[in-house]
């Protein structure tokens, strides 16, 4: 892949933290067999902020959760942070999903009985640790929300809500950020802030995001676009305006 | 991970409320009966009681003990099923949660310490609530005992402080226990379970079910094949295990039996839209079917077969009784008048059996342990040769014949307990006589037998005449029975039956007490299996909202989609019922055709009938309130929420 220019001090950093060579993956078996993913090679570089577009089905999700190592590939090889995670056990992954890796979800997926910090501080005592009251108002801080810490997810927007979820992907410092249709679920007000809230973790602190969605308009704040159809890399384009992306789709899709 | 769990529990009562009140009913239960078990180890016998009285009172003791020992452990056995598979399903409807947990860096053994967690604070609050209930239910309990004549009725139950130790022992521990296997179901949940919308199709059969189910089953089948060639207690102990494990086996194996069963019914139900949708819908939601009928099948299971087993048993021993007693009446008088029932025109024998006030000290030897041991009660005074012809047994040892003068028999009762040959010491009033063993009777199955038997003449006649007297009477050939009881009763000699009342009359008075532990034991684990229905009614409405929203969108009215759901939890709880009565039946097995091929087999069909009738009423019931309310809403509001 043409690597997005990668600004910022993390600059020349060995290793990618995400490398997929040759990925395939299929579901089912026989005739209702689905091939999702057919020999996929990309590279996701620090630093960077990656958009993964394609139309539904293209396999943009799949290739999201295998990168996380959310989904076992069928071919294939991955590379998380340099860590072989093909065959990882679970005790594995369960360690990476805490110190390497981060996620927002469309539907926020905050749980609805803690409080925003509570919900900040989960991950961190998910791992084992005793977090403190000021990373978590701080990481609650740099999001916007530093007054909102003992609101519970229903008493929050849905772009708060969103922010919150960024906040606890955040809290652990992962080396990427996987981020699914984060704004899907917003209104376009909420979604430029979330937007603009990721732009400053890539350029300020040189965060590694990779983002699945279908908005050519969120697609275009990202250094890369790279575009996915019946499994394949079918096309990628750098720094792209949203008309350029939306172009590309309706042509993949036509 | 225990703020998670408290705020989850807090967040979530409804989902627990079900369990809590299981494990409250369950600790007051347990708490109630140890106190009046550890009450009764010390009986009271009040001062000037007799001997006989005595030991009356010190067997009622006893025997409420016996029951309470029964009944205990298998309220435990329901709490634990009940919370277990309240447990087990509420996993199932907070999958999402728990997968969001696994990816936000969740390890497996946090999910289960998560549960357990859980479980923890259910069973400290259900605990603390089930000490305050257990102080009202001790009372309770106590009266029964005592309202069933098995305890006397200045008995009360002493408050003992390690209770406190005790009852929160218990109820954590039913808690985990049932959250166990839930717990290690939820850690298998997958990370990106948090992701759909609508979870993939998990297998309901997982290999632990595959391996309870299984297991459960080969030993239920084993049970069945032991108790077939098996004595009565072997039978009874069979039938009580049966139902314990053929529970276990059905409910484990559900998700295969109950879409089975469905198709069965489904003939019947495809003759409509709306019972072709249920049937369809039962088919599909195996797990939330499986989760309505396991409770079903266990009260079912349980209670006609324990009941069954328990009547069975009884029927066994009037049969006996009759048959080994050659008489056509039974007088029931003091001895005094029962002189008096030769001369009545029609009688052709009478032989008078008293219970008279007397101790007898035997020496035992049991299994290599000698002791002495001293019967006050069941020492019967007889006419021997009169009772030879009115008793159709085959002596141990020894002969009938002897029985006069200072001579003793040992009664069936005693049959099994080692008594020693040669002799044993009468006290008769001031007087202390050594009486020869001349016979020993056989064994029956009966509870109240004789311990001893006497000849009359040994007894002072001052002593005979006020003993409660039981006289056998045989009529003369040719002569009507009824009017010799006419002229019994005529003549006031006291109450006259015929031998099959007087038998079944016997028999009854013995079962008494097992009927009023039963019927308790029958409330709770009625009350447990309803709240386990309406817990899973309840808590799968929920999850259909959606479900009944499409419906209608669909072009369902809304007292369809209603009827829908009442068609299908009755078809739910029916193949409860019906598993649960093959449980019972395999439980009863052993009865049939009973030994020597004697008809013992009693089947409580109005105990059945009312568990139909009240079960298919509360699952109807819940299911068409909970559908009532999940289809307040427009249903497009609810299809929009969706996206």
């Amino acid at each position: 892949m043409r690597a997005p220019a990668a600004a910022g001090p993390h600059a020349g950093l060995p290793v990618a933290p995400v490398q997929l060579y040759q990925v395939s993956m299929h579901y089912g078996a026989g005739e209702t067999q689905v091939q999702a993913l057919a020999g996929v090679s990309v590279t996701f570089p620090a630093g960077s902020w990656t958009a993964v577009m394609g139309p539904s089905g293209s396999g943009k999700s799949t290739l999201l959760h295998c990168a996380a190592g959310l989904d076992r590939v069928s071919a294939g090889r991955v590379l998380l942070a340099g860590q072989d995670i093909t065959h990882a056990t679970d005790a594995e992954l369960t360690r990476l999903r805490r110190r390497t890796v981060g996620f927002v979800f469309q539907n926020f997926n905050l749980i609805g009985s803690l409080s925003a910090e509570q919900n900040v501080a989960l991950p961190l005592r998910l791992a084992g640790a005793r977090p403190s009251r000021r990373d978590v108002q701080t990481a609650l801080a740099d999001v916007g929300l530093a007054d909102r810490g003992r609101h519970r997810p229903r008493e929050l927007s849905g772009g708060q809500q969103q922010r919150v979820a960024i906040a606890r992907a955040m809290v652990m410092r992962p080396s990427v950020l996987f981020a699914d249709e984060p704004t899907g679920a917003l209104d376009t007000g909420s979604a430029r802030t979330v937007l603009r809230l990721l732009r400053r973790m890539v350029d300020a602190a040189g965060q590694t995001v990779v983002m699945v969605t279908h908005d050519p308009v969120a697609a275009a704040s990202a250094d890369a676009v790279v575009f996915l159809s019946d499994g394949r890399i079918a096309d990628r384009l750098l720094r792209p305006s949203a008309a350029q992306v939306a172009e590309r789709l309706t042509r993949l899709e036509g | 991970m225990l703020r998670i769990s408290a705020s989850t529990v807090r967040d979530r009562w409804p989902l627990f409320a079900g369990a809590l009140l299981t494990v409250t009913l369950g600790v007051a239960l347990v708490q109630s009966s140890v106190l009046v078990l550890v009450s009764t180890g010390d009986p009271t016998i009040p001062p000037g009681a007799s001997g006989r009285l005595a030991e009356q009172i010190r067997e009622g003791y006893v025997g409420a003990a016996t029951l309470l020992g029964m009944a205990t452990p298998l309220a435990m056995f329901l709490a634990v099923f009940i919370v277990g598979s309240t447990f087990a399903f509420s996993v199932e409807q907070r999958r999402e949660e728990l997968a969001l947990l696994r990816m936000l860096g969740g390890s497996r053994p946090q999910l289960i310490r998560l549960l357990l967690g859980e479980a923890f604070l259910l069973g400290l609050a259900g605990s603390a609530l089930g000490i305050l209930l257990g102080m009202p239910a001790t009372w309770l309990q106590a009266r029964l005992l005592i309202g069933i004549g098995l305890l006397p009725g200045d008995f009360s139950a002493r408050w003992s402080h390690g209770m406190l130790l005790l009852s929160p022992a218990v109820g954590i521990g039913v808690a985990v226990f049932g959250v166990l296997s839930a717990s290690y179901r939820a850690a298998r949940v997958h990370p990106l379970d948090a992701l759909r919308s609508a979870p993939r199709a998990t297998r309901v059969m997982t290999l632990g079910r595959w391996l309870w189910g299984v297991s459960s089953l080969v030993l239920t089948v084993m049970l069945v094949v032991a108790g077939h060639g098996a004595d009565l207690l072997g039978a009874l102990l069979v039938a009580m295990a049966i139902p314990v494990f053929g529970s276990i086996a059905l409910s484990a194996l559900s998700p295969l039996v109950v879409p089975l069963v469905g198709r069965l019914l489904g003939m019947v139900l495809r003759t409509s839209a709306l019972g072709e949708l249920a049937q369809a819908n039962l088919r599909d939601a195996v797990r939330r079917s499986a989760s309505t009928a396991a409770p079903v099948i266990v009260l079912v299971g349980l209670l006609v077969g324990l009941t069954g087993a328990l009547n069975s048993l009884a029927r066994a021993a009037g049969v006996d009784l009759e048959r080994s007693t050659a008489a056509d009446l039974v007088v029931t008088s003091t001895g005094a008048v029962a002189a008096r029932i030769p001369q009545i025109p029609g009688v052709a024998l009478a032989s008078p059996q008293s219970q008279v006030e007397m101790s007898v000290t035997a020496q035992h030897r049991v299994d290599h342990r000698s002791y002495r041991q001293t019967h006050h009660s069941g020492i019967t005074a007889v006419d021997a040769a009169a009772y030879r012809r009115t008793h159709r047994l085959t002596l141990r040892s020894g002969s009938l014949e002897a029985l006069h003068g200072r001579t003793v028999a040992i009664g069936p009762r005693l049959a099994a307990e080692g008594v020693r040959d040669g002799a044993v010491t009468a006290r008769i009033g001031p007087h202390k006589l050594k009486l020869r063993i001349v016979a020993r009777l056989p064994e029956v199955l009966e509870n109240g037998s004789d311990n001893f038997l006497v000849p009359r003449d040994l007894v002072p006649t001052a002593m005979l005449a006020d003993a409660p007297t039981e006289t056998l009477v045989q009529i003369a050939p040719g002569t009507s029975p009824q009017a010799v009881a006419d002229r019994i009763r005529a003549a006031g000699i006291g109450e006259v039956r015929t031998l099959g009342q007087w038998a079944d009359a016997r028999v009854e008075a013995q079962q008494r007490g097992t009927m009023g532990i039963m019927a308790v034991l029958m409330g709770m684990s009625g009350l447990y299996a309803a709240i386990a229905v309406i817990n899973a009614v309840v808590i799968a409405a929920a999850e259909r909202r959606t479900e009944f929203a499409v419906a209608r969108a669909t072009g369902l009215s809304r007292s369809q989609v209603v009827r829908m759901a009442v068609i299908e939890s009755a078809a739910v709880t029916l193949i409860g019922l019906l598993l649960g009565t093959l449980v019972a039946a395999a439980a009863l097995a052993s009865f049939y055709p009973g030994p020597a091929g004697v008809h013992i087999l009693s089947v409580p069909w109005t105990l059945l009938g009312l568990l139909i009738m009240a079960s298919l009423a509360v699952t109807a019931v819940a299911s068409a309130l909970t559908a009532l309310t999940a289809t307040r809403p427009s249903p497009t509001a609810l299809i929009a929420a969706r996206g």
